[in-house]
C-alpha cells in the first residue's frame, strides 16, 4: 500500500467512524430508501432483454480499462472499468488482474457510445452444486455434474458455512459425501475452482 | 401470468448458470425448460413439475410441502428481503435441492427467510444482490 | 489368470457393501433419495432395500475372495445381472433419477453406473470360469498377478467413484482430517455477509451501485467496508461503512457507522443522521 493509500484509507476511516450509527432496528434520516427504491429499482420486466448485464469471456483489454467481451450467444460488448468498478475475481481485485480468456459478469449501464459502464464486474465466477468426493490439505474433491472438479483452498480467502451459520475460516467441518454449494474462481488454465466459500446443509 | 403484487412464497434464492456458458457451467445447458439463459431474467423452481419436485423434494423440509407447482414459462417477482430490490423472472429450470439445506435461515430486520426455494439466474441475482454473495433471503410474488 | 478378477471385483463388492451395510441412518436415507427405488417404494423401504444389497454385496464378496469357483462366481455375476437389470428399469421409469449404487454419485443413471453393473456381471462371470483361484496365479506369476491386478483396479476405479472414496475415507480416518483454520477469525466475507443483512444495509442500499471495491482493518478493532454509489442520484460517492471485525451473524446486532464522500472532491456528504430509538 502506498503512503498515498494509505493516507486516502486514514482519511476514510476517520470520515467513517464519525458518521452517523446505525443499529438494530434504528432507522436513518436524511436519505429517503423508499423514494431511491422507485427511483432506482423498478422491477425489470422479463420481456425485455438486458442492456445492463453482460455475459460473456474476456477476448481484450484496451487502455487498461475496456474490456472487450464475447458472449456465449455471439453477442459483443464493451465493458467499461471506472474508478468506481467493483472487480471481483475470488476477491476484490484491479483490472491488473483480468486476462484475455477470462469468464465474466457484469452489471451496469448502458452508455450512449455503446459501452456498458459498470458498477460491478464478477470474473470467472461460479456458485456449483457439489458433492464433497475427497478433502485434502489444500483442495478438495468435488462431484459436479457426472465428473469431479478440483476446489482448491486459499487461507486467505475461502471461508466456510454450516447449515446456514455464519461464515468461518474453519473448515474442519467439512465432510466427505456432504452436498455443498461451493462459490468460488473457475481457473481457466486448469478447470479447477479457486475456492471462496462453501456452503454445507445439514 | 404476468408479474404482480400476489404473494406466492418466502425463502433462500441462491444463483445458478445455464445455457451456453463459459467454464463448468457449459454442461449445465438450457436446464429443465431447454431454455434457460444465464443472461436473462430467468430462475429454477422446485415444483416446475413432478418430476422435478421428486429431485429437489421440498417436503423434506417443515413448511414447504405445500410449495405450489409453477412450470416453465411461470412469471415471478422477486423482492430482496432487505434492500426490497426487485426483479421480474420467468422459471425456466428445475431448482434448487431443497432438502439438502433443510432449516438454512437468511435474516434480516429480524426476518428470516427459511429453506432454499429459489435459483436465479447470474443477470436477475445481480439485480437484487451481489453474485459473490451466493445467496440471499426472498418474497415472491406473481 | 481370469481367476484374479476375484481379487478386484471381491475387493469391490466388500467395500462398497460395507459402506452401505455399516452407513449411518441419515447417509443412507441420503443416498437413496432420487432414485427410482425411493420414488417406488418411498423412502424408508429404499433404505432398507440398500441396505440389504449392501449385506449381499459384502457376503458374496467375501465369499468371491475366499471360496472362488463356479457357485460363488456364477453368484456374483447374477448379481451384476440384476443390478443392470434394476438401472435399465429406473432408466426407463424414472430418466432422471440417481443410481442409488454410491454415496458419492448422485449424478443421472449413465454410463458409469451401467459399466460398474457390467464390471461385476464380467469378473463373476471370469471367475467361475477360473481354471485356478487367484492366490494359485498370484504365487505362481507374482509380477505379472500384481500388474493384472493394478490394471484391473485402475478400470474399476475410474467407473467406481464408490471405490475411489472410501479409500480418501480411509486416508482421512488414518490421517486425521487436513484441513483447519481459526473459528474465531471473522472473514471480510462474513462481515460482508452481516452487512447485507443489517438495517445499515437496508437504508443505504439504494445508494450503493457497486460490490465492495476496499476493505481494511485498523488496528482498533474496527473494519472498513467500501462500496461507491450515487448520492441524490447522480453524484459519484464512496460509502464507507465500518464495523467491529470480531461482529459475526449469530451475535447481537452490532454498531455500523457510515459516511458518504464524493468520489471527485473529497468532500464529506451530510451524513444521515439516525432517528432516536424508542
Amino acid at each position: 500500500m502506498t503512503s498515498t493509500d494509505f493516507d486516502r484509507r486514514r482519511f476514510l476511516s476517520t470520515a467513517a467512524l464519525g458518521g452517523a450509527t446505525i443499529v438494530g432496528a434504528t432507522a436513518l434520516g436524511g436519505v429517503d430508501p423508499d423514494a431511491a427504491f422507485a427511483a432506482q429499482h423498478q422491477p425489470l420486466d422479463p420481456a425485455v432483454p438486458s442492456s445492463s448485464f453482460v455475459e460473456g469471456r474476456v477476448t481484450a483489454i484496451e487502455d487498461g480499462s475496456l474490456l472487450k467481451v464475447a458472449g456465449s450467444y455471439g453477442e459483443r460488448n464493451s465493458v467499461r472499468i471506472t474508478n468506481a468498478t467493483s472487480v471481483w475475481k475470488l476477491y476484490t481485485v484491479d483490472i491488473d488482474a483480468v486476462e484475455p480468456g477470462d469468464g465474466l459478469y457484469a452489471r451496469g449501464v448502458a452508455m450512449p457510445d455503446g459501452t456498458i459502464a459498470a458498477d460491478a464486474v464478477w470474473v470467472n465466477i461460479v456458485n456449483l452444486e457439489v458433492v464433497i468426493r475427497g478433502i485434502g490439505k489444500n483442495r478438495l474433491a468435488m462431484g459436479h455434474h457426472a465428473g469431479e472438479l478440483v476446489g482448491r483452498i486459499h487461507d486467505d480467502h475461502t471461508s466456510a458455512s454450516y447449515a446456514g451459520g455464519a461464515l468461518t475460516k474453519d473448515l474442519s467441518r467439512i465432510r466427505m459425501g456432504q452436498y455443498a454449494r461451493v462459490l468460488g474462481a473457475w481457473r481457466p488454465s486448469d478447470g479447477a475452482i479457486d475456492l471462496a466459500r462453501v456452503s454445507v446443509g445439514h | 401470468m404476468a408479474c404482480s403484487n400476489t404473494y406466492l412464497w418466502a425463502g433462500e434464492t441462491t444463483w445458478f448458470c445455464c445455457g451456453a456458458a463459459w467454464g463448468p457451467c457449459a454442461s449445465a445447458g438450457g436446464g429443465a425448460c431447454g431454455n434457460c439463459r444465464s443472461g436473462s431474467y430467468h430462475g429454477a423452481w422446485p415444483n416446475a413439475s413432478a418430476a422435478c419436485y421428486s429431485i429437489t423434494r421440498p417436503d423434506l423440509c417443515s413448511g414447504e410441502g405445500g410449495i405450489p407447482r409453477r412450470g416453465c414459462g411461470s412469471v415471478m417477482k422477486v423482492v430482496q428481503q432487505c434492500s426490497r430490490a426487485a426483479v421480474c423472472i420467468t422459471i425456466t429450470d428445475c431448482g434448487p435441492r431443497t432438502h439438502s439445506f433443510c432449516g438454512e435461515a437468511t435474516c434480516c430486520s429480524g426476518q428470516c427467510r427459511t429453506n432454499r426455494i429459489l435459483d436465479l439466474t447470474p443477470a436477475a441475482f445481480s439485480a437484487i444482490a451481489s453474485l459473490n454473495s451466493g445467496k440471499t433471503g426472498v418474497q415472491i410474488y406473481e | 489368470m481370469a481367476g484374479l478378477a476375484a481379487l478386484v471385483v471381491g475387493v469391490l463388492l466388500v467395500v462398497t457393501g460395507a459402506g452401505k451395510l455399516f452407513s449411518g441412518a441419515a447417509k443412507l436415507r441420503g443416498q437413496a433419495v432420487d432414485t427410482a427405488l425411493e420414488r417406488r417404494l418411498r423412502i424408508g423401504r429404499a433404505v432398507a432395500v440398500l441396505r440389504l444389497t449392501g449385506g449381499a454385496e459384502l457376503v458374496l464378496g467375501g465369499a468371491l475372495l475366499a471360496l472362488p469357483g463356479a457357485v460363488t462366481g456364477g453368484a456374483v455375476a447374477l448379481l451384476g445381472l440384476v443390478f443392470t437389470g434394476y438401472l435399465a428399469w429406473a432408466r426407463a421409469t424414472a430418466p432422471e433419477s440417481s443410481c442409488g449404487c454410491t454415496a458419492a454419485d448422485h449424478a443421472p443413471i449413465g454410463v458409469r453406473a451401467f459399466s460398474r453393473a457390467g464390471l461385476v456381471a464380467a469378473g463373476g462371470t471370469a471367475v467361475a470360469f477360473a481354471p485356478v483361484a487367484w492366490w494359485s496365479y498370484a504365487g505362481d506369476r507374482p509380477v505379472l498377478a500384481g500388474v493384472l491386478v493394478a490394471v484391473g483396479a485402475a478400470v474399476v476405479v475410474s467407473v467406481h467413484a464408490d471405490v475411489a472414496v472410501p479409500l480418501r475415507r480411509l486416508r482421512l480416518r488414518l490421517l486425521g482430517h487436513p484441513l483447519g483454520g481459526d473459528p474465531a477469525a471473522v472473514p471480510v466475507e462474513g462481515s460482508v455477509e452481516l452487512l447485507e443483512r443489517s438495517v445499515a444495509w437496508e437504508t443505504l442500499n439504494p445508494l450503493v451501485r457497486s460490490g465492495l471495491l476496499e476493505h481494511w482493518d485498523d488496528g482498533d478493532g474496527w473494519r472498513f467496508l467500501r462500496y461507491t454509489g450515487l448520492y441524490a442520484a447522480s453524484r459519484p460517492v464512496s460509502v464507507v461503512f465500518a464495523l467491529s471485525s470480531r461482529a459475526r451473524l449469530g451475535g447481537p446486532p452490532p454498531a455500523i457507522r457510515v459516511a458518504l464522500i464524493a468520489l471527485d472532491t473529497g468532500e464529506v456528504l451530510p451524513a444521515p443522521t439516525p432517528e432516536p430509538v424508542g
